[in-house]
């Protein structure tokens, strides 16, 4: 049997060495077939679209553009080249230029004309698009790696090693260093960062209120927390340091205070707040699933209109404290804010995470002070069992179990990416669902969402931004219908259609559709993060100077705190993002497809059964990330 | 600890009201070191300039702080008294200084296309 399998595998490594040669040969053939000519080209520019709104040019052609603008003052910049010209109703910009760049460049606007300025994008592609078809190759080349791979395994892996190098249960404590033990112990950690960032929401807030509907572009408000926060939690934080956010997010604050009594030291034991406990059927990811789908409904208004931020801070803030009113602890943060359930989920692949030290120092500590609280400190406000924990999802990071533990016996580990995922069930409790439907349904509705933020943020496609700005009803009612077709029927159905595959293939009995599906759906969580900070990429890259504006002139006063208030409009890098967008995304697949056969088989029963169930899943990822690298380059 | 509790009380206070009134204040020295009339350009059909009419003492000299405060483009000119900014962007803030030495009502106009409407983006000046 095991003689077999060792054929099959030589077999398709000759195999796939000829589709790279095919390929490569392709892509030599595509490069050589164009010669240089001149072509003049007529661009009308109106909000928040070019016609046309895709170029296509071939390298070495010399391009003339001719931009017209239909309505206000646009301008047209190309990312990569670093050229511009705008042009006002009736009085027409131009530029010539030379395409010696290959690939796909995104044509920006340069002067503020309206709500959804930032986002009114072209592309321009100079052929052959060499990047699109390196990046196909990588994908597929990843693919075979992976196969062959898996294919050559004759037995289930005795330890899980990330990457088959570190193995996946390795631990570094930070706490060995004393400075370290001391911060995290101390009662003024994490206030002082909490209190740091109520003040830049206040600024926010205000800046929201008096900004109404000017542009969001030059709003404090709309910038800090579109462009610096999100970009910084989806590029940084949450792959890096999980809930880091949630660490020092300001918006529980005062509901922590009503609760508690008391605003740094421990107060009453018993709180203000009715402490209702939140019903144990919602007691998951779902209300969070459902939440922050609903609140991307409103994406098109709140990322481009400072009154729209104010509103949506406003609400989430009065939710925090009404919720905190009702029911215990931080019930807002675990089950209702819309932000936390991606952060949560996330955190499992991050590197960090707060775990006990030594388990039998734990067993043996009655009561667990860490989970009721005493003199020092709360009892875990997100309702963990820190002595006990061994997943990411629903801690976050508020470091009251230092402040608690009487034995020292917390620690702030490094660990590599994803232990969590693999992490076994063990707890008596079991209300914190492990590998189930809700954490699956985010992972997936976190890829359905990152499409339709793609492309009504970094797409070429005016009538989608239309739909999304809620430019007619009806256009607006069509977007929903089609984030909720995407996000819970077609993403959740083609990998349902794969998982079957997946099932067919492994000629397992036993295995139940479900499980399958809920497994395999983790492996989502990588490609999530790694999309997300492509998109992330998408945003800072080209808009980050705003922020020079915007510190400098909080409120559009006229304001020059720091003298950068003057600062234009600077797109950096474009040129290599592209490159750097598919390097994060192949990142992504790189995890995916190594946690995805660990997960196969953690999924199938012997061996033989995770190898055969494995393939069409790696194809589906392979397929997935095509289409990926398609969306950002090709 | 209770000496702890009230620092933190206080930096929380410091944060929110402090925050808040520490811009207001900070806006109105400045403000009043820079300009002595507001103008907020808007599009005719989000409300066109305000204030329409601006009335000013004869002598005087005029600071008139415009604020873009919507998404497109802008421009401002007073003819009357050779007074213009050509381009006042979105979120941009501009301030035209002259002196008011004619009596009489004064025309004040859009110039840049900002919309349909642009034609009717006119407000009035009147020194008296």
């Amino acid at each position: 049997m095991t003689g077999d399998r060792g054929g099959g595998s030589g077999f398709s490594k000759k195999l796939s060495i000829t589709a790279i040669l095919f390929i490569v040969y392709s892509l030599w053939f595509v490069a050589n077939s164009a010669s240089a000519e001149e072509r003049l080209i007529e661009v009308k520019a109106k909000k928040f679209v070019y016609t046309p709104n895709i170029i296509k040019v071939h390298k070495g052609d010399t391009v003339k553009i001719r931009l017209i603008s239909e309505d206000v003052h646009h301008g047209f910049y190309i990312d990569g080249y670093g050229i511009k010209t705008s042009a006002h109703p009736g009085q027409e910009g131009s530029l010539k230029f030379t395409a010696d760049k290959t690939g796909r460049f995104s044509i920006r606007c340069s002067v503020t004309c309206g709500a959804l300025h930032p986002y009114m994008i072209g592309h321009l592609y100079v052929t052959p698009n060499n990047l699109w078809l390196w990046g196909l190759l990588s994908v597929i080349g990843l693919g075979c790696i992976s196969f062959i791979a898996a294919s050559r395994k004759k037995q289930q892996d005795e330890k899980l090693k990330l990457f088959g190098i570190i193995p996946l249960e390795w631990r570094f404590p930070l706490t060995k260093f004393k400075p370290v033990r001391a911060l995290l112990k101390s009662r003024w950690f994490p206030l002082l960062p909490i209190i740091f960032n109520l003040f830049v929401f206040v600024i926010i807030l205000m800046a929201g209120f008096v900004g109404g509907l000017s542009s969001g572009n030059y709003n404090f408000g709309v910038m800090i927390v579109w462009i610096l926060w999100w970009v910084l939690l989806m590029m940084f934080m949450v792959p890096l340091i999980g809930r880091f956010w949630c660490m020092m997010c300001p918006f529980p604050l005062i509901g922590d205070w009503i609760q508690r009594g008391k605003l740094l030291t421990v107060g009453r034991a018993k709180s203000w707040g009715m402490g209702k406990r939140w019903p144990n059927k919602w007691r998951n990811l779902w209300p969070l699933v459902i939440l922050f789908w609903v609140s991307t409904w409103f994406s098109g208004f709140f990322t481009v209109k400072p009154f729209a931020t104010f509103l949506l801070l406003g609400t989430i803030i009065l939710l925090a404290i009404i919720v905190a009113l009702f029911y215990e602890k931080r019930t807002f943060c675990l089950f209702v804010c819309p932000v936390s359930g991606f952060q949560g989920l996330y955190s499992n692949f991050s590197l960090f995470g707060v775990r006990s030290r030594d388990q039998e120092v734990c067993k043996k500590h009655a009561p667990k002070t860490c989970f009721v609280g005493n003199e020092k400190g709360y009892g875990c406000p997100w309702m963990e069992q820190p002595y006990d924990m061994n997943r990411n999802t629903y801690c976050g990071l508020c470091f009251e179990c230092f402040k608690t533990c009487p034995h020292d016996n917390m620690d702030l580990v490094i660990r590599p990416f994803g232990q969590d995922l693999f992490a076994e069930r063990k707890r008596t409790d079991d209300i914190f669902n492990r590998r189930s439907t809700d954490e699956a349904y985010k992972a997936l509705t976190m890829v359905g969402i990152f499409l339709s933020f793609f492309v009504a943020f970094q797409g070429p496609f005016g009538h989608f931004k239309d739909m999304v700005t809620a430019k007619t009803f009806g256009g607006y009612i069509h977007y929903l219908l089609e984030s909720f077709a995407i996000d819970f029927l077609i993403i959740p159905g083609s990998m349902f259609l794969f998982v079957y595959l997946s099932k067919l293939a492994s000629k397992s009995k036993e295995v139940k559709l479900k499980d399958i599906f809920v497994n395999f759906s983790y492996c989502f969580i990588p490609v999530g993060i790694a999309i997300w900070a492509a998109f992330s990429l998408g945003i800072i890259l080209p808009n980050g100077s705003y922020l020079l504006h915007i510190i400098s002139d909080p409120f559009a006063w006229g304001w020059n705190l720091f003298g950068t208030a003057k600062f234009p409009w600077t797109p950096v890098f474009t040129g290599v993002m592209p490159y750097l967008q598919v390097i994060v995304t192949l990142i992504g697949l790189v995890f995916a497809l190594d946690f995805g056969y660990k997960f196969s088989q953690q999924t199938y029963k012997n061996v033989d059964e995770a190898k055969r169930g494995w393939i069409p899943i790696l194809i589906y990822f392979v397929l997935v990330h095509i289409f990926f690298i398609k969306l950002f380059v090709g | 600890m209770k000496k702890n509790e009230l620092v933190a009380v206080i930096l929380f206070l410091l944060a929110t009201v402090g925050t808040v009134l520490g811009i207001l204040a900070f806006e109105k020295i400045r403000g009043a070191q820079f300009f002595n009339v507001e103008l907020a350009a808007r599009s005719p059909l989000n409300g066109n300039w305000y204030p329409r009419k601006i009335t000013l003492p004869y002598g005087k000299e005029v600071r008139i702080r415009i604020r873009n405060i919507e998404t497109v483009s802008h421009g401002f000119a007073l003819p009357d008294f050779d007074v213009s900014a050509r381009e006042i962007k979105a979120g941009e803030v501009v301030v035209v200084k002259f002196l008011a030495d004619k009596k009489g009502t004064f025309p004040f106009f859009c110039t840049v296309w900002c919309s349909n409407e642009h034609m009717q983006m006119s407000g009035e000046l009147i020194v008296e």
